[in-house]
């Protein structure tokens, strides 16, 4: 595979965005129209603790994706209530449609107080094309299990003949790699299977995906796409700890295939594309959302700092 | 007709020594009938902590079979171990529910964690003891019954039951966090699943019981009997606001259903009230009814939530 980099595309410092938000354009995900692409991201806000909130916005590109033809002015979907699993952020939303309808796949934040947080996947529909979406109800579709025991989140979900499939990851377990810092955590990739998008049967603390980093690597934010014969799993790895700064131990984009399915062969050489030092992406990347667009293969991207300044794309030539 | 004659307070925990994790409260009794004592389950507490956060523990006492009024033993060491950092149950598993199946005995609880913006969130683990219910082992470290869109937090409260060859769930889900003086106070209500496995539960997905003090009356301890060719519930429901005291606090309510998922409310139908004085004059709650050596009885808590145990009443006349 090879991969063209296109360069960054959307810096959320150069727009106004809704509910209060500045900073960060996290997690692209891309809804394909006649004339347009929208892509859903999550940006923040900062609230009454001095604590971040994140928040699904759009922006809607040309099919070049080369100018920003819109950004959402009004909230996609509000935060949770009072108690619930997305109360405190909505990050990220994956949109799939189905039917005329569009599906979106949150994953929700909540505060707490011997770890930082806890999440869960949500669902959300939209009859408007995606311009609002309503929640099926309050609670999460996916959330903690027996043998996935925290931190259910990410879902990427997509169609494969006639069967919905989900990757998404779960949480192994939090733990303080270091006297006086924070606890940090273990997550992983997971899959489940449903008939009607709404209803999932997981696989129930399966990895799918083989570590590189150890036991104690991250894997976060699957996307799937299909290239010939072959499925190709893309997203981002890291070191549990010390991930933030250190630019030697924070995300990468990972890549497995598998013509099935169910056997994931992990090649993470695969989607390397050349970068320059002093780039948007030199120190990270991370938050892949691979796409088909008028037969491109395309995906998006998040750089340093986790997406404070948006995102970019590259583009799949061989 | 029936009715509960009270017995008097069967168990306080403040009498117990040398048990740090056991100082105050014993709540939700849940019994286990073994050859010569009636091992009950409850919930107990060490002191708090400097901000008065409480940790439940879970525990058990045996009661003689021929005198209930006997202690025999108590445990030495909690059932279950707090959950590990960041899962379900890291600050709490309370109440707990038993069922023996052969030489196993299954345990359903609640696990306890804490949040930002609420005080707590709940959700239901499973744990398995081959020892004959003396200590336990969880199935997995996540919960086996969480949140799900309609039943979005506090899903607690379990009590397993095997009616045919299902296994039932009733327990208790949030509907939502009532803000009352300054402090979010969870209202829920009474559900119900059923499972082939005990694992794998599906949830009905309606409220049993409909509410009558109130909308947002809480109702917790959805405790089945099955007697005389029919199901009896009894529970517990109080206001949403204030019910630290007699006014708005616990009482104990009961329907009956012929079919486990059509419930018929007649809480006057009872047969329990609080006291003109005593232990349980302001609340009573968290029934638990069961039989030993042909007579019926209820476990139940009294003031406090159980802050200083549990007694029991002996049924006059019969559940029909």
């Amino acid at each position: 595979m090879r991969w063209i980099r296109r360069g960054h595309i959307f810096d959320p410092t150069e727009h106004r965005l809704p509910s209060g938000c500045e900073q960060f354009a996290q997690s692209p995900q891309a809804l394909v129209f006649d004339d347009f692409v929208r892509v859903y991201f999550s940006t923040r806000a900062v609230d009454e603790r001095r604590k971040f909130l994140s928040h699904i916005a759009f922006v809607d590109l040309d099919k070049e994706l080369r100018r920003v033809v819109r950004v959402s002015q009004h909230p996609v979907l509000p935060l949770g209530g009072l108690g619930c699993f997305d109360e405190h952020g909505i990050f990220p939303m994956n949109v799939v449609r189905v039917g005329g309808a569009v599906y979106g796949y949150t994953c929700g934040w909540s505060r707490r107080v011997s770890v930082s947080v806890e999440t869960g996947i949500g669902l959300a529909i939209s009859h408007d094309d995606g311009l609002t979406f309503h929640r099926i109800g309050d609670g999460p579709i996916l959330g903690a299990s027996l043998n996935e025991p925290c931190l259910v989140g990410d879902a990427f979900v997509k169609q494969v003949e006639g069967t919905f499939h989900m990757w998404y990851i779960f949480g192994r377990g939090w733990r303080r790699y270091d006297t006086g810092s924070p606890p940090d955590r273990v997550y992983k990739i997971g899959h489940a299977t449903s008939e009607d998008g709404v209803h999932w049967v997981r696989e129930e603390g399966r990895q799918i995906v083989p570590d590189a980093l150890g036991p104690d690597e991250c894997q976060a934010l699957p996307t799937m796409v299909r290239v010939g014969n072959t499925y190709h799993l893309f997203f981002c790895f890291r070191e549990a700890f010390d991930f933030r700064t250190n630019a030697a131990r924070g995300y990468r984009i990972g890549h497995a295939s598998s013509a099935d399915l169910v056997n994931w062969i992990r090649d993470d050489a695969n989607p390397a594309w050349p970068h320059q030092q002093g780039e948007w992406d030199s120190d990270m990347q991370c938050y892949p959302h691979a796409f088909e667009l008028d037969g491109r293969v395309l995906m998006l991207y998040n750089g340093n700092e986790f997406g404070r300044r948006g995102f970019g794309w590259v583009e799949l030539v061989e | 007709m029936f009715r509960w004659q009270k017995l008097g307070l069967v168990f306080e925990p403040q009498r117990v020594s040398g048990r740090e994790w056991l100082s105050e409260f014993a709540q939700a009794p849940a019994t286990l009938l073994l050859d010569d004592v009636v091992r009950v389950y409850f919930s107990c507490r060490p002191p708090p902590d400097s901000q008065g956060r409480y940790v439940s523990r879970s525990a058990w006492v045996d009661l003689d079979r021929r005198n209930l009024f006997e202690v025999r033993e108590v445990a030495g060491e909690p059932i279950l171990p707090l959950g590990a950092l960041g899962t379900f149950d890291e600050f709490g598993t309370y109440p707990v529910s038993v069922l023996r199946e052969g030489p196993v005995v299954r345990a359903y609880y609640a696990g306890w964690t804490r949040c930002e913006s609420v005080p707590f969130n709940v959700a239901i683990g499973a744990a398995t003891s081959r020892d004959g219910g003396r200590t336990f082992s969880r199935l997995g470290e996540g919960p086996v019954l969480g949140y799900s869109p309609d039943e979005p937090f506090v899903v607690s409260g379990p009590k397993i039951r095997r009616f045919g060859d299902q296994y039932q769930l009733f327990y208790i889900a949030g509907r939502k966090w009532k803000v009352v003086d300054g402090r979010p106070e969870p209202v829920y209500k009474i559900r119900m699943a059923t499972s082939s496995d005990g694992i794998h539960w599906d949830r009905l997905g309606r409220d049993l019981i409909p509410s009558r003090v109130e909308d947002d009356e809480a109702q917790a301890s959805p405790d089945v009997y099955f007697a005389n060719g029919r199901y009896h519930m009894f529970f517990c429901y109080r206001f949403s606001s204030h019910f630290r005291g007699r006014t708005f606090g616990y009482r104990i309510g009961y329907a009956w259903s012929n079919n486990l998922t059509d419930w018929t409310r007649e809480d006057d139908r009872a047969g329990i009230d609080v006291s003109e004085d005593g232990w349980d004059s302001e609340m009573i709650s968290y029934p638990h009814v069961f039989d030993v050596d042909g007579k019926t009885y209820m476990a139940y808590l009294g003031n406090q939530v159980g802050k200083h145990g549990f007694g029991l009443a002996v049924l006059e006349g019969s559940l029909e």
